[in-house]
């Protein structure tokens, strides 16, 4: 590894040798043991990338900002965005607890949907519905020859 | 009760005003402060937190937790700035003399620490992107991976902006950052 090599690790990777690729990282050590300009570049980053951590934290402005924008969202929310694809979920959004009373109500119904399939009430009686010329055999009128000419279909 | 962020944003996404209010108040300081340094600007910053919580609010219903939240609000907010910059140019900082925040201590505190007003100054005067890149490596401690996903981007490209934010900053600080220790 050359020193302009160990720069770009440092400064991609920051100078926590934990934080480098592993591929990387014993070569990276070996040259800083070995060279003072890689120590002096290793140690510069390290100063680098604790300025820049402090300068990132969170301080009090942050909090106080934050207090801020939280009251400005005290005011009515706007409406939410919903997909049209997602509204029959709505339906499926049950609160099952108790869910028991729910469900027994469920088997019931069940229940007494397949009585009354199996009594056959849900159909009209047969004998109701059928006429004179219903019952008679449909042969009969097709084939029989006509009474006064007696031609034969 | 559960109240991870996973948990809260359920209860949002079926309209749980409380439940929103927690996670902001879970989330805005850190997401006030990442604005504010990429944007250079306290004000549009408090804009920018409030547009990026109230997206929270609106798009909870369609949320899907793929990713952290966080590292879905940090990419609102990141998308937010950017947008901001490219809309608005930047001003220059040393044109524009101290930092404006509106809270009292900070300019006695920019004032006592020249080093850290330096340093400021010169991770102001990056390019959006660089500037992007340094902010959510250091304040959030994100990854170079999570931080291509924030700026939708590859980890090279990631790769590349910090060595070229770097390579600004220690020109713009040259002496400075060693010499503060």
């Amino acid at each position: 590894m050359t020193l302009d090599e160990l720069q770009i690790l440092l400064d991609s990777h920051g100078a926590d040798p934990a934080q480098w690729p592993a591929a990387l990282r014993v070569a990276a050590l070996s040259l800083i043991a070995a060279d003072t300009e890689a120590r002096a570049a290793h140690e510069a980053t390290r100063r680098l990338d604790a300025a820049l951590a402090h300068y990132a934290k969170v301080t009090s402005d942050d909090e106080t900002a934050a207090a801020r924008v939280l009251t400005r969202l005290a005011a009515p929310l706007p409406r939410q965005d919903r997909a049209w694809w997602r509204w029959p979920l709505v339906l499926l959004d049950w609160q099952f607890a108790p869910a028991w009373p729910r469900v027994a109500a469920l088997a019931c119904c069940a229940a007494i949907g397949f009585m009354v399939g199996i009594a056959g009430l849900d159909r009209p009686f047969e004998g109701a519905g059928i006429t004179a010329a219903g019952r008679g055999d449909i042969a009969s009128v097709v084939f029989e020859p006509e009474a006064i000419s007696g031609a034969r279909p | 009760m559960d109240d991870s962020d996973e948990a809260l944003m359920a209860r949002i996404a079926r309209g749980d005003e409380q439940a929103f209010r927690l996670l902001a108040r879970r989330h805005l300081p850190a997401m006030v402060g990442l604005a504010r340094r990429v944007l250079g600007n306290a004000a549009e910053a408090e804009d920018v937190a409030q547009e990026a919580m109230l997206r929270v609010w609106t798009h909870a219903p369609r949320w899907q937790p793929l990713a952290a939240l966080r590292t879905w609000l940090t990419r609102v907010v990141v998308n937010l700035c950017l947008d901001r910059k490219r809309r608005a140019q930047w001003v220059d900082l040393e044109a524009a003399g101290e930092i404006v925040d509106p809270s009292p201590s900070a300019g006695e505190r920019a004032e006592s620490d020249e080093r850290e007003r330096l340093l400021a100054a010169a991770i102001g005067k990056l390019p959006e992107r660089q500037r992007a890149a340094i902010v959510l490596t250091y304040s959030e401690g994100m990854s170079n991976a999570q931080v291509a996903e924030a700026l939708d981007t590859s980890v090279s490209a990631v790769e590349t902006l910090l060595v070229r934010a770097k390579q600004n900053l220690r020109r713009a600080l040259s002496g400075v950052i060693d010499e503060g220790e």
